[in-house]
């Protein structure tokens, strides 16, 4: 028989799997193109006229890691509730359009050939911010108008959206140089760069706050996984935790996609896998799936920096060999755990 | 005050905690070093600007390099720093430089701009025309102290751009279309390097004025420019003949054009054209002609 979750076991979880978090980070910062001495490390940035190399290079490969982690959080946190919010397995943070709506901001930027930076950002990041965001505010405009919260109005507008802002990205795409073209090529395939402390910064305050948010509404959302009228009868406000849970899922996928370009699959495949694992509890599945997503896209874009190294993979293609295999073995081990897979 | 009330003056004092200790110091640092008087370890992030760097005698110098640099032949022997595409910031700043060399696109923009910003030189060149080039070596020229030498090379070059030229004949243009790609069809339009080229060797371009530089083109658009010769641009390092002999089984279709009726369809690579002004023409065998006129005899041979 399934034990219930109780707070003592939520808090022992958590902690254990952020300690594995810190303990892959801490792996993960030792590897690279470069070999870099800890002890020099902790030397210090050395002077103006003597500066230490290593000191340099890890700082650099920190902020990738943290950014990989932050990354990670929120698109697999963004995915749990995307998947119970539409009540569909297949839904990931992108579904709804948000990944044409960044793509789209992208190019424009690009083709724009703005030569500004904000708060260390390029204006490619900016303008994916302001796609996605726009994006979602669109879909969810036209899925209000089929009525209040109807899924497949909103899936329907996310399709329609998705299409039409593909097909404007195709033709600025086409118009585009072929410097350009590249550019915007390697920012959708998942663009893990450096970013400023400043930048990180900012993501994880947005990231971890929308995280605990969503936590907070958590059990609303265990309510909702059974249906929007089984969540009433439990004395949910539906309607006011749809909308909560929407507009942060929706803003942390944004913060996201600005970091670091659009990077498939994490959504996806660490709430499922978490779910398996742990059950569908959300007040578990909201922290846990965003430390193994944090975990996972670290592991995967430290592979992505070494593999081919000095050159690197998009982080997107490692996501998805490393990840597709890895939750299959998942899927068999733990499925008949699972009722809608009986 | 409830949860939700905490949670936001939580995340506001965090975004003013990062305001307070980052953003300020950022601005500071994003100046760079200053340039010294004597620069001894050059990072180039491009193969053009490798090239450009050996030619004004800074070959020794430079610490690090694309994976994509390949000429002079010295330059593949030089450390790596990544492609050209996606350089490696890590391998960039292991290779200690005192000034990095980058091209203005947006991956290697962003590195120059992260580089500066902890005290790291930095100089960006566009290189999109003929005139970009002169441009660009007496700017890398000048931030090396390599004036003298940097105005020898393109005085250089112009000298045997002028020659190249005066090979042209008088007569009419040859229609020159430039392949860029086959499925699907693109072509080299009208605001390029190519276009430049093809110019410079005696020809006009094929296809007239477009939106796109490198336009996706039809059938009918290819059977309309009424293109003397086919130019495809060559990638791989397969034998250029068997290329070439693919390539007019390809065109084969179009047998009413005149450059495929007359067998005037070849296989060339940009180094071809970059060869020829260098002088250097041993080193790259499957340059054939320097110009139209010499292609014309060579198909007559």
């Amino acid at each position: 028989m399934e034990q219930l979750l109780t707070p003592k076991k939520l808090i022992a979880r958590v902690t254990l799997a952020l300690a594995v978090l810190a303990a892959v980070m801490f792996i993960c910062s030792l590897i690279g193109t470069e070999t870099v001495s800890l002890k020099a490390v902790f030397t210090g940035p050395g002077t103006q006229a003597a500066p230490n190399p290593d000191f340099e290079i890890m700082g650099f490969r920190l902020s990738r890691i943290i950014l990989a982690g932050l990354v990670g959080a929120a698109l697999a946190c963004a995915g749990v509730v995307f998947q119970v919010l539409l009540r569909n397995p297949l839904a990931d943070p992108y579904i709804l359009g948000i990944s044409s709506g960044a793509g789209l901001g992208a190019i424009i930027a690009v083709i724009s050939g703005f030569n500004w930076t904000l708060w260390g950002r390029s204006p490619i990041a900016i303008f994916a911010f302001a796609g996605a965001l726009g994006t979602v505010w669109l879909v969810w405009f036209i899925g209000r108008l089929t009525g209040k919260f109807h899924v497949t109005g909103l899936l329907l507008a996310g399709v329609v959206v998705n299409a039409f802002f593909s097909a404007m990205m195709m033709f600025l795409t086409s118009i585009a140089k072929s410097d350009q073209v590249y550019a915007t090529i390697f920012w959708l395939m998942g663009n893990m760069m450096e970013g400023d402390f400043l930048v990180l910064w900012i993501g994880a305050g947005c990231v971890v706050g929308g995280i605990v948010a969503l936590f907070f509404i958590s059990p609303q959302l265990n309510a909702l996984s059974f249906g929007a009228d089984d969540a009433r009868s439990m004395g949910v406000n539906v309607a006011r935790t749809r909308t909560i849970a929407f507009g942060i899922a929706a803003g942390i996928t944004a913060v996201a996609v600005s970091l670091s370009g659009l990077i498939g699959f994490v959504g996806l495949v660490v709430p499922h896998g978490v779910r398996l694992v742990f059950g569908p509890d959300h007040r578990q599945l909201i922290p846990l799936s965003g430390i193994t997503g944090a975990i996972f896209l670290v592991i995967a874009d430290t592979l992505a920096r070494i593999i081919v190294a000095p050159a690197q993979l998009p982080v997107g293609v490692v996501t998805a060999i490393v990840g597709g295999p890895f939750f299959l073995i998942l899927l068999v081990k733990y499925s008949k755990k699972v009722s809608w897979l009986k | 005050m409830n949860k939700w009330w905490w949670l936001l003056l939580i995340i506001s004092c965090w975004m003013a905690a990062g305001a307070a200790m980052f953003g300020p110091r950022q601005d500071r640092d994003s100046s760079g070093a200053p340039l010294p008087d004597r620069v001894d370890s050059i990072v180039s992030l491009a193969p053009n600007i490798t090239e450009i760097l050996f030619a004004i005698g800074l070959g020794d110098e430079i610490a690090g390099v694309t994976l994509d640099s390949d000429y002079p032949p010295d330059a593949a022997e030089k450390p790596k720093v990544g492609t050209f595409w996606q350089p490696d910031i890590e391998a960039v700043v292991a290779a200690r430089p005192d000034l990095i060399i980058t091209l203005g696109f947006e991956q290697q923009k962003n590195l120059a701009e992260r580089l500066r910003r902890i005290g790291y030189n930095s100089l960006t060149v566009n290189i999109e025309k003929v005139s970009d080039l002169f441009d660009a070596i007496e700017r890398i020229g000048a931030a090396t102290g390599r004036q003298q030498l940097a105005n020898e090379l393109i005085s250089r070059i112009r000298t045997k751009l002028q020659q190249l030229a005066s090979l042209v004949d008088a007569g009419p243009k040859v229609r020159v279309l430039w392949v860029v790609q086959r499925e699907p069809l693109r072509v080299a339009g009208r605001d390029t390097f190519v276009n430049e080229m093809i110019e410079l060797a005696g020809g006009e371009n094929a296809i007239g004025p477009t939106v796109h530089k490198y336009p996706p083109i039809g059938s009918e658009q290819v059977i309309a420019c009424n293109a003397d010769v086919i130019i495809e641009s060559a990638m791989s390092r397969e034998d250029i003949e068997n290329q070439r002999n693919r390539a007019l089984q390809h065109w084969n279709k179009f047998k009413y054009l005149p450059a495929v009726a007359n067998r005037r369809v070849w296989r060339y690579g940009l180094t071809a054209w970059t060869a020829a002004i260098r002088g250097d023409r041993d080193d790259c065998q499957m340059f054939k002609a320097p110009s139209f006129r010499e292609l014309k005899q060579w198909n007559n041979c």
